[in-house]
């Protein structure tokens, strides 16, 4: 892996403009993946992590969304400079996404094989039969049985978990070199939650695709991505290598998540840790530091002034005021 | 798929039954009887005339015989046109009727779909709004309301179209697109909202996602998709022509089957009310059948169910 | 922190219905247009210069003047006064048709869907056969055999369109049976009567009264289609359908006497529908903010 980042996102703001005010989904959020690397995106509903990998692929709804400012390099373009022609050539064939509800993401009156067919003939130039028996080669790919009949079939005719794979399927298909991966796993059961991450990783390191991987669930984050960033309320509180972030979590609101998964090499504690209170508004949030609300151990100026991202230790960065003022030192004054 | 269409077919027959059977039922409630008009006949020849027509025999022998006609095809007879049966009779102004219904049920779905979908895909803009409000307008405007406008229009101040009768394709225009159009500014209507649920649905945005072309999301993904609802109201909208246009074809004076339908009830002809009645019943469920097929052929998840 | 601290305002439903349906002006303009039309078929008669009825065969088929506002038709009457009373007798079939409507309709669908089951079925199934047939020839038909006055009209159209609206209360029962606060209410001894009419029906006034709305227009023009083929009000009691009528016969002639009434109808029928679609939108509970 070379240290140029495949996808860049620096200071991406993606505001919703409705009428009860304007929503700060994503409030100046930066990250990157580097390529065949795979990092995760982790929070809680509602934190903007969803939105902010919409932005990436340019697909939030203008109205009521906009991408307001940021740069998105990916490859060395800046895919929000782009036109609608020159993105669309760039999405399905370089950069792929994997949707959380499947039932709902493919289309209802088409077979599963005429959807993958359908991104085979737009991206790889593929027709008819040839394109079928690569859909079949596909779902072969992703563990489907009896694929030759499956092609043929309807998304309704599918259980949960196989048409999540059907789904990796379509979006492997035309070969991307990123990948991002909405909450894969959260609408199958905790078996099968297992197979498709193994399955999602395994076609990763195969065929060395980027993989951006979004998830509520810190849990399940440990073995599947070398980073982790950590969002909360459209911002990215914490971000480092996953092992750091495991051994040593700084954040308050992401020591909280660590907390709250129950875990079974501990004793069985009275009963399962959660934060206290609820996320923030977006229309107002917060003017300090968007967790001090929430926050045990918040004192006067998380309040009041938002805190920067600063490097605690290498590849270890934090959004604290409490952390920075323990750590290194950290830029004075605003 | 076929246990689907014999589930239907046997629902058809038996709504048909129960229909002939309270049709028939309601004629017999009628005070008096189908001979009482302006004068009253002398004894015998009402007791003669319903010897003839076989009203004199129990009520469930004459629905028997009804129904033993009705299997042969048999529609019973005319009071008032004593030469013809009924299903003569209707078979004589069917083909205007149908030509007429099917050339507005085409109209509407010309006008309405394409004009449904631009609205969608266009929403806010100018042709969304005046679509929207030209839809709500023309579904309100009841067909013979604006059949009459056009007629005063067209025929009493430009004298471009003569104001009816039948055979001249000229004839045809006005009575076609005053049934027309209510038919249409509502299956735009469901079109644009159909279409705006489709286009917010998931996997349209997956085929955005995967890059595809957008005339390719259009035409693949979301146009059947919108049908789908379409569809639904298509059967309906069809037997509405069918019975809405008895109105139009009296205004246009147009010899089909609504003429000699609305002729009857003025005449009190109940063997050609009920004749008729019993056949738009069974045309509208004919085209309710067709319509249920083809909602399963768009939709999968019907068939597979 | 809690969600209300964020300044939104929150309304009961029918103050947020109100506030949205103040918005629609299509929605006002109808609901304006309505409330003339009635002001004016109640209070005319008592100002009107002409009776409906009186000819005045010296002043057959004038257009539109300063004595007669809209013209006299071929028997001398004066249209404007003729049409105020068609109005009266359109606006009686809507209003009148819909009580018989509720009356039928609430109580089949409330108890179909309460009780379910056989009953339920069994009434669904009429139901769909009068539904599936077209409105407007039963209502004919109806007509043709009950014959009579005015009172009968309202009972013949009443007696079809009552169908869609069981359906839908029905439909309404069933979706509330589900909930919990039925279940909470049994569990706390409420009888089915009590149940009924304390629960479920005020949760499906709201689509009852959109389908009310809509369903009037439809009234008005079933009314017009029976007058237009005479077997409607007797004249000389004006209605619109019969004016239409008899003014096609000199349509050539006198034009206006056709088209005041026909302008009249679409007039009337628009504005209930306009109204209708705003508080069908008022009332949707996904559009609550």
């Amino acid at each position: 892996m070379n240290n140029h980042p495949l996808l860049d996102v620096r200071n991406l703001y993606t505001y919703f403009y409705t009428h009860d005010g304007i929503v700060k989904a994503v409030d100046g959020v930066s990250y990157n993946v580097k390529a065949g690397e795979t990092i995760a995106l982790v929070g809680e509903s509602g934190c903007g992590k969803t939105v902010s990998a919409l932005s990436v692929l340019r697909l939030i709804q203008d109205p009521p969304g906009k991408i307001v400012s940021g740069e998105i390099i990916f490859d060395g373009i800046n895919l929000l400079s782009l036109s609608r022609g020159q993105i669309n050539e760039i999405r399905g064939a370089r950069i792929a996404m994997i949707f959380q509800e499947p039932l709902t993401a493919l289309n209802p009156v088409l077979t599963v094989g005429s959807q993958i067919a359908g991104a085979l003939e737009r991206h790889r130039n593929m027709k008819g039969q040839v394109a079928i028996e690569e859909a079949v080669r596909l779902l072969t790919l992703v563990g489907i049985p009896q694929p030759d009949r499956r092609v043929k079939e309807y998304p309704h005719q599918f259980s949960g978990g196989m048409r999540q794979r059907a789904m990796i399927a379509l979006a492997i298909s035309c070969q991307p070199q990123l990948i991002i991966a909405d909450e894969p796993t959260t609408v199958v059961d905790v078996t099968i939650q297992a197979q498709l991450l193994e399955l999602i990783k395994g076609l990763t390191r195969e065929l060395n695709t980027a993989l951006v991987l979004i998830t509520h669930n810190l849990g399940i984050v440990a073995r599947y991505a070398h980073r982790v960033y950590v969002m909360y309320a459209g911002h990215i509180v914490e971000h480092g290598t996953s092992a750091e972030i495991y051994r040593n979590p700084l954040h308050p609101y992401t020591r909280g998540l660590l907390a709250s998964v129950p875990r079974l090499d501990e004793p069985r504690k009275a009963r399962l840790q959660s934060i206290e209170g609820q996320p923030p508004d977006l229309i107002n949030p917060p003017k300090g530091c968007a967790f001090a609300p929430r926050c045990q151990l918040h004192v006067d100026v998380c309040l009041k002034e938002p805190p920067e991202i600063t490097e605690i230790s290498p590849g270890h960065f934090v959004a604290c005021w409490l952390v920075n003022a323990q750590g290194k030192t950290t830029n004075e004054g605003k | 798929m076929t246990k689907y269409i014999i589930r239907r077919v046997f629902w058809l027959l038996l709504v048909l039954f129960v229909v002939s059977f309270i049709t028939f039922s309601l004629m017999h409630l009628v005070p008096g009887g189908p001979w009482d008009r302006e004068k009253t006949l002398a004894p015998q020849v009402v007791e003669a005339l319903n010897k003839k027509y076989g009203l004199d025999k129990p009520f469930f022998v004459q629905f028997g015989n009804y129904l033993a006609g009705l299997l042969r095809g048999d529609l019973g007879v005319s009071y008032t046109y004593q030469d013809r049966g009924v299903t003569e009779i209707i078979l004589g102004g069917l083909p205007k009727t149908a030509t007429l219904g099917l050339i507005a049920f085409a109209l509407a779905i010309l006008i309405g779909v394409p004009f449904g979908m631009a609205a969608a895909l266009k929403q806010n803009s100018i042709i969304d709004y005046c679509s929207v409000l030209f839809s709500t307008i023309f579904a309100s405007i009841p067909g013979f309301v604006l059949g009459i406008l056009m007629i005063i229009i067209f025929s009493v101040t430009l004298h471009w179209l003569p104001t009816g009768g039948w055979g001249d394709i000229r004839q045809i225009i006005m009575p076609s697109f005053a049934l027309a159009t209510l038919p249409a500014a509502f299956i735009a209507r469901i079109t644009r909202a159909s279409t705006l649920e489709v286009l917010r649905q998931d996997y349209v945005r997956t085929a955005y996602a995967m890059g595809l072309k957008q005339r390719v999301i259009l035409l693949r993904h979301v146009l059947r998709n919108s049908l789908i609802p379409v569809t639904t109201v298509a059967g309906p909208e069809l037997a509405f022509l069918i019975s809405g246009s008895f109105i139009i074809e009296n205004l246009f004076s147009i010899p089909g089957i609504g003429r000699l339908f609305v002729n009857g009830v003025f005449a009190r002809d109940y063997g050609l009310i009920m004749g008729s009645v019993l056949f738009y019943a069974f045309a509208v469920a004919v085209v309710n059948l067709v319509v249920d097929i083809l909602y399963a052929v768009i939709d999968p998840r019907i068939r597979y169910s | 922190m809690s969600v209300t601290d964020s300044g939104r305002r929150h309304h009961s439903l029918w103050g947020d219905a109100f506030i949205r349906l103040r918005r629609n002006r299509l929605a006002i303009t109808g609901g304006v247009i309505i409330l003339l039309i009635t002001i004016l078929a109640v209070v005319y008669p008592f100002f009107s210069r002409y009776d409906f009825a009186y000819q005045d065969l010296n002043a057959i088929l004038q257009g539109p003047s300063a004595e007669h506002l809209m013209g006299t038709d071929e028997l001398g009457r004066d249209v404007f006064t003729r049409l105020v009373y068609g109005a009266r007798t359109s606006l009686a079939v809507g209003i009148f048709t819909q009580l018989i409507v509720l009356l039928i309709g609430l109580p089949v669908g409330a108890v179909s869907g309460a009780k379910g089951g056989r009953t339920d079925n069994l009434i669904m199934r009429f139901v769909d056969v009068v539904y599936a047939f077209p409105d407007l020839l039963l209502i004919i038909l109806l007509r043709s055999i009950l014959g009579g006055s005015i009172y009968m009209i309202f009972l013949a159209i009443g007696l079809v369109s009552w169908v869609n609206v069981s359906r839908l209360v029905r439909g309404q029962v069933l979706a509330l049976k589900q909930r919990d606060f039925v279940t909470a209410a049994r569990l706390f001894g409420g009888t089915g009567f009590y149940i009924n009419a304390r629960h479920l029906l005020p949760n499906s006034l709201g689509p009852v009264i959109v389908a009310v709305t809509f369903n009037i227009p439809r009234a008005i023009f079933a009314e017009a289609a029976l007058s237009y083929i005479g077997i409607g009000v007797k004249p000389p009691t004006p209605s619109w359908g019969a004016m239409i009528r008899d003014g096609f016969n000199v349509i050539f002639a006198a034009p206006h006497l056709i088209l005041f009434p026909a302008i009249a109808i679409g007039i009337l029928m628009l504005s209930f529908t306009f109204l209708g679609d705003g508080l069908r939108d008022a009332l949707d509970p996904r559009l609550r903010r």
